[in-house]
């Protein structure tokens, strides 16, 4: 079966400052269909780069994105914008959800947007996973921080997106939502057939993924299947600890 | 002694945020001492007394309505750009700042402000200050010999009215940004922008001001409809001052007036997605959004006003040889008026940029939301649309206190037929001001990435 996301000799390089910084240097990688997959490495490894070059919000210098099958070449925003809004969804650190708008507001926002008229099953069953049911005439501000990324999560979903982007999505929260804003990414891969690419600096959020992505100096430094937060860990240490190639030389 | 250097190094760092505070106080204290130097120049050497008396009226009535406005404008920009730094000022007081502490920084910051603006606006006010004595003396009011001076009143009004003007707005915001306990302050950068004033039902101090500003408008309206009856162009003294005591009430109500009108206009038809989105913002952010609908409401106030009572008076007089006298209180009405309208147009615009470009954040959440930015921009334009509405309606209903009883007391008509174009070009201009502004500025906050914006 097709990738749901694939990317090939992906490059970016920023040169606003005048003097070029490569943020990924040549990846190609594989995301399959149902699957959940943990992007790591040191900071600076360009794993947030890769997150955004994939999702469509950041143009790659050179290289090809196919989400689904279908090649992302837009270069201009509201094509780029009209082709995430079909096939991504995004959970951020931040939440980003909308302040003046209700919990029901939000997570129908993206379809609504798009001009697409919500099932009320569906959006009934989304609400109802994430255990928002009775929380739809909240507003952000009167959630907790697991309460609003669950928020995030179901508005990733509601659009059945064949990839769902999260950049960091427990960073700002305690360990005991974290633990349950990660059960229920697992749940949307497990029980929906969603795909989740995670970008995360913790050893023990990427243990909850099916396998992990290892990144150092915008390179691929390696892949972990079925892992857990120890040997994770290990091998980050590893990844820090080597001295680095000519960063950001280009 | 430590919050002032804390203050003077906010004015140093942030440059950017104090530029619309520096621009509406600096354009303010040039008109304040404009008209203030009149009375240092009647004060000065071999002025005959009828001179004197014409340069004091000038300044007094003319220079009179401009304080109020300066006032307004100034510390309402103050507010605005205290507003925007409610995080800022969580930050500060969980390292320990007392609410004491972040007063004295915000008020030394506002008076800092208003100090620079009034000094670089003293070549400006010297400049206008002798354009207006020329035209004094041109029209026979003040005599030829009459030397132009600008001195103690001129500086005291500038320096002293903006600084206060600038500080009374400061602390009203501080107040407000001081009184939350400082965790929810800075808890979330997602959802401080909810936890912003919530529209509250206007609390008693706004609405006895509103009233008082309403009432003297009202008064000053049938003063001229009854004592001023048949009094000939007297009676402008107190028909030019009706439109903006009540427009200036009116502008103190601007959030609930825009609620109202978003609650009539069907903007979720016209603009589908994009209008839902812009009702949802103005009913739930009606202060931060009424911002800009002030300067609408005294700018289509305020010239209305002036420029039909004018040319009901020229009707008046249409056929009768005009006196000196009457001449040069059409020229000074232009001159007012324009003044005003310059001022004012300059705050609309000022105020559209500031807030909108604070709101870059929420573009781009909205935008990883899955708005394109078209969908972004039809938002504003429906905002926009909302403002603007509010804005020349309450400013139309405001001019008709003072154009109604002027034309009874001048002409026994309350609506003499007179040329609609004046009109159409005041409401023209305010629309297309308030439309370039908020359009520009959207344009530029949406023009980056969305990922890099979203944490702006």
């Amino acid at each position: 079966m097709a990738d749901a996301v694939r990317l090939e000799a992906l490059r970016r390089v920023y040169d606003e400052t005048g003097s070029a910084v490569t943020a990924l240097d040549g990846v190609t990688a594989g995301f399959g269909p149902g699957t959940f997959t943990a992007v790591m490495g040191p900071s600076g490894s360009g794993k947030s780069t890769l997150l955004q070059c994939a999702a469509g919000l950041d143009r790659p210098t050179s290289g090809r994105v196919f989400i689904d099958g279908t090649e992302l070449t837009a270069t201009r925003e509201a094509v780029m914008t009209r082709f995430r809004r079909r096939r991504v969804g995004f959970v951020f650190q931040d939440f980003n959800l909308m302040p003046a708008l209700t919990v029901e507001q939000n997570v129908l926002l993206p379809l609504r947007l798009a001009g697409r008229r919500a099932d009320p099953a569906r959006t009934r069953e989304v609400l109802g996973t994430l255990g928002l049911t009775d929380r739809l005439g909240h507003r952000p501000a009167q959630l907790s921080g697991g309460q609003r990324q669950r928020v995030a999560i179901a508005r990733a979903l509601i659009t059945d997106p064949a990839v769902i982007f999260a950049d960091e999505p427990t960073g700002a929260l305690d360990t005991h939502s974290a633990r349950d804003v990660l059960d229920r990414l697992r749940a949307a891969v497990r029980d929906f057939g969603r795909t989740v690419v995670m970008v995360t600096h913790d050893p023990v959020a990427a243990a909850y993924a099916d396998a992990v992505l290892f990144l150092a100096d915008g390179r691929i430094a390696g892949r972990m299947d079925r892992p857990t937060a120890d040997a994770v860990a290990q091998r980050l240490a590893h990844l820090a600890d080597t001295p680095r190639l000519v960063a950001g030389a280009a | 002694m430590t919050m002032t250097r804390l203050a003077l190094s906010g004015l140093r760092h942030r440059t950017g945020a104090f530029v619309a505070t520096f621009l509406s106080a600096a354009l303010g204290a040039a008109i304040l001492m404009t008209f203030a130097s009149m009375i240092d120049t009647a004060g000065g050497a071999e002025v005959d007394a009828a001179s004197s008396e014409s340069l004091i009226t000038m300044a007094s009535v003319a220079g009179g309505w401009c304080l109020l406005i300066v006032v307004v404008a100034v510390s309402s920009t103050m507010t605005l750009s205290v507003r925007q730094r409610e995080i800022e000022m969580g930050v500060l007081r969980n390292a320990g700042a007392t609410p004491g502490q972040l007063r004295r920084m915000v008020a030394g910051e506002s008076v800092a402000v208003a100090l620079v603006a009034a000094a670089v606006a003293v070549p400006i006010a010297l400049l206008l200050g002798r354009v207006l004595l020329g035209l004094l003396q041109d029209t026979g009011q003040v005599a030829e010999s009459v030397g132009y001076v600008f001195g103690s009143a001129a500086l005291g009004m500038g320096f002293g009215v903006t600084a206060a003007g600038s500080l009374f707005g400061a602390l009203l915001a501080a107040r407000r940004a001081c009184s939350a306990p400082p965790r929810s302050a800075v808890s979330s950068r997602a959802v401080s922008s909810s936890r912003r004033h919530r529209l509250r039902r206007p609390g008693p101090g706004r609405v006895v001001a509103a009233l008082f500003f309403l009432a003297a408008g009202v008064g000053c309206g049938v003063v001229t409809a009854t004592v001023m009856k048949g009094k000939g162009i007297d009676a402008m003294q107190t028909a030019g001052q009706a439109s903006i005591w009540f427009a200036v009430g009116l502008a103190l109500l601007a959030p609930w007036l825009l609620r109202l009108v978003a609650a009539v206009l069907p903007v979720r038809l016209l603009f589908g997605v994009a209008g839902d989105l812009a009702a949802t913002n103005v009913r739930r952010q009606a202060t931060q959004m009424s911002g800009a609908v002030m300067p609408v409401i005294l700018f289509v106030g305020i010239t209305t006003a002036t420029v039909y009572m004018q040319a009901i008076d020229d009707e008046a007089a249409a056929g009768l040889v005009r006196l000196d006298f009457e001449r040069n209180i059409q020229t000074l009405n232009y001159v007012v008026v324009g003044m005003i309208a310059l001022f004012v147009a300059i705050m609309l615009v000022n105020t559209l940029l500031a807030a909108t470009s604070y709101r870059r954040g929420e573009f781009a959440r909205q935008r990883l939301a899955g708005a394109t930015p078209g969908q972004v921009l039809a938002m504003v334009v429906a905002e926009s649309l909302l403002l603007i509405v509010t804005g020349v309606v309450s400013g139309t209903v405001a001019s008709l206190v003072t154009v109604l009883p002027f034309g009874i007391a001048r002409v026994d008509d309350p609506l003499p037929a007179l040329s609609a174009s004046p009109y159409l070009m005041i409401v023209g201009v305010a629309v297309v001001l308030t439309f370039a502004a908020a359009l520009g500025a959207t344009r530029r906050a949406v023009a980056g990435r969305a990922v890099d914006a979203v944490r702006a």
